[in-house]
């Protein structure tokens, strides 16, 4: 069975009419991942072992005639998200021995239908990054160009899926940490609307930002993903206790008389021209099936990136000042608690990490906190209201993932604010909480995937998946050649 | 906007992180650029009102405060560095 780009249905099909098992199925999946990852870098952890294990359990299902949608299907896991007895990295030397003793819940749902875990995919370390460059572990390549970045910070899971070594994958998303590195990589992969999937058992890097995603081979599959891990959690307060659709509900139905809404500053000098023209040609194409484009604007746009880095650092900051070394991770030396704490951060963490903890406390400490944590208070409120303003007049909205198609490895490294501005495309959307899909629309003359987003009502992520699903119908995707 | 080193410093302090000389250049170099990003926020003119924020948290969610059983002490110190029973630090008195 050729599984380049195979699609979660297709295998649905293929394990219940015994075509393939669930262990023949996986071990396909490990001889793509021994023959491709040594190139590619996208797994931290490969579970061998434990997916045969999981691949009988599954069988035992599937033979009984009682599969669900991903009983027996192979899944990559972001080395983020907790698994019991599975070492979860985080990409960090911080982490890199830590075993966590528990189930994240969305493991919890996914174990519950009998998936198989292929293994951990590398990530910027503590997701910070757009780039899988700062991980500590695997520094995952783009698998349409081995010299270019996959994105980040889910850089392996999407690298993973668009080549082929694992149907699907999750990803965690704190400023676009899934739908550009989906972008970069040729694939699709949907941010959730902020409390639509409990975070219970995500490494927190922002907790009023993060939120947990699929990354597939299109939007029908990030749907069927979505449906397994969505819900209410009693661990996680802030995941919402609002009825769960059917993200598939909408899939298939046509977009006649939909309004799509074109911010004019997403299409600003900033973004790339390729890029800019990509997008605008699917909006036209988009509008020939029916949809009806609309103008509009996003003032607030021009503040968002130092909005975004205020507020996600100052959370940081406080949330990774459990990392002491006293617990668990790594542990430095000293002769005193102080100096054993001291030690143990100031070698355990990254420069990109200890650079986002001394921003987060410069941006909450004493004389600063007004002039820079209040006022991107303000910000975060006023691109909410910039955005219902526009949901008045739209029912979706389309911009480019990012400004630019994936870049060269080290072209960023030495500039960190570069490399911030980068996210101008998507932070907007984790700070107004909302759910957002990136899809395929088209490549650059030298074949890099360029993505656009789509852009949804809070909790409406069934039309986002119905418009991208509606793209990708009339859209032929280019495998790369990895 | 240039950073300051006693700046820098005071932050090393709340982050608890240490740099080297050539270290403490570089990340100084480094937070003045990131620091010069932030400060276009500025600019913008409007100000935070705290009575505008949608509260999407619902205590009435929250369970009865009722112990519950949590995870067994061997799986979480099998993650400690060094371990007797309980997690072992340097003296914390003198």
């Amino acid at each position: 069975m050729d599984i380049k780009r195979t699609n979660i249905r297709a295998l649905r099909k293929a394990l219940d009419s015994k075509e393939i098992s669930a262990a023949e199925l996986c071990g396909e999946y490990f001889k793509r991942i021994e023959d491709a990852d040594p190139r590619l870098l996208s797994y931290i952890t490969v579970t061998k072992e434990k997916a045969l294990q999981d691949a009988e359990k599954a069988q035992a299902v599937i033979n009984a005639g009682n599969s669900a949608p991903l009983t027996g299907i192979p899944l990559a896991v972001k080395d983020n998200i907790c698994i019991d007895g599975v070492r979860t990295t985080c990409a960090s030397k911080m982490l890199e021995n830590f075993i966590p003793p528990y189930n994240a819940a969305v493991i919890e749902k996914l174990n519950a239908q009998g998936y198989v875990l292929l293994g951990k995919t590398s990530m910027d370390e503590f997701a910070m990054g757009g780039s899988t460059q700062t991980s500590a572990f695997a520094k995952t390549r783009n698998p349409y160009d081995l010299e270019r970045v996959p994105g980040g910070s889910s850089g392996g899971s999407a690298a993973a899926v668009a080549a082929g070594l694992a149907p699907a994958a999750l990803g965690s998303d704190t400023g676009g940490s899934i739908r550009q590195p989906a972008s970069f990589c040729g694939v699709t992969g949907i941010k959730p609307t902020y409390g639509r999937v409990s975070r219970y058992g995500l490494v927190a890097f922002a907790s009023s930002l993060d939120q947990i995603g699929p990354i597939a081979n299109d939007a029908r599959d990030c749907a069927l993903l979505l449906n397994a891990i969505c819900g209410h959690d009693r661990h996680d307060a802030t995941s919402a206790n609002v009825d769960t659709p059917d993200f598939s509900e909408k899939i298939g139905k046509p977009i006649s008389g939909l309004k799509i809404a074109l911010p004019k500053e997403f299409f600003s000098d900033a973004v790339e021209p390729a890029v800019k023209q990509h997008v605008l040609d699917a909006s036209k194409e988009l509008e020939k099936r029916g949809a009806v484009l609309v103008d509009c604007s996003m003032p607030g746009l021009k503040y968002a990136v130092p909005a975004y880095y205020l507020i996600a650092c100052a959370e940081a900051a406080s949330n990774l000042s459990r990392f002491d070394g006293i617990k668990y991770g790594f542990r430095g030396e000293g002769r005193t608690y102080e100096e054993l704490i001291r030690d143990s951060r100031s070698r355990g963490f990254g420069e990109e990490v200890k650079r986002r903890i001394l921003l987060g406390n410069y941006a909450l400490s004493s004389g600063y906190y007004d002039a820079y944590y209040k006022k991107a208070l303000a910000l975060k409120q006023e691109i909410i209201k910039e955005y219902n303003d526009i949901f008045g007049i739209a029912d979706v909205i389309l911009t480019p993932t990012a400004p630019t198609p994936a870049y060269k490895i080290g072209e960023q490294d030495n500039d960190p604010v570069k490399m911030y501005m980068a996210d101008i495309c998507t932070v907007t959307v984790n700070i107004a909480k909302l759910p957002a899909v990136s899809t395929t629309c088209g490549y650059t003359e030298n074949g890099l995937p360029v993505g656009m987003s789509i852009i949804g009502r809070r909790f409406d992520e069934t039309t986002v998946l119905q418009v991208a699903d509606e793209w990708e119908n009339g859209f032929a995707p280019i495998s790369p050649k990895l | 906007m240039a950073v300051e080193l006693s700046t820098i410093k005071h932050l090393c302090e709340l982050s608890k992180l240490d740099y080297d000389e050539a270290g403490m250049k570089k990340v100084m170099g480094e937070m003045s650029d990131i620091i010069e990003l932030m400060d276009e926020i500025k600019a913008f003119d409007l100000v935070y009102d705290d009575t505008k924020d949608e509260n999407e948290i619902s205590l009435s969610d929250t369970r009865e405060d009722i112990a519950e059983e949590s995870f067994p002490t061997e799986k979480l110190l099998s993650n400690a560095e060094n371990t007797d029973g309980c997690y072992v630090v340097p003296k914390v008195v003198e």
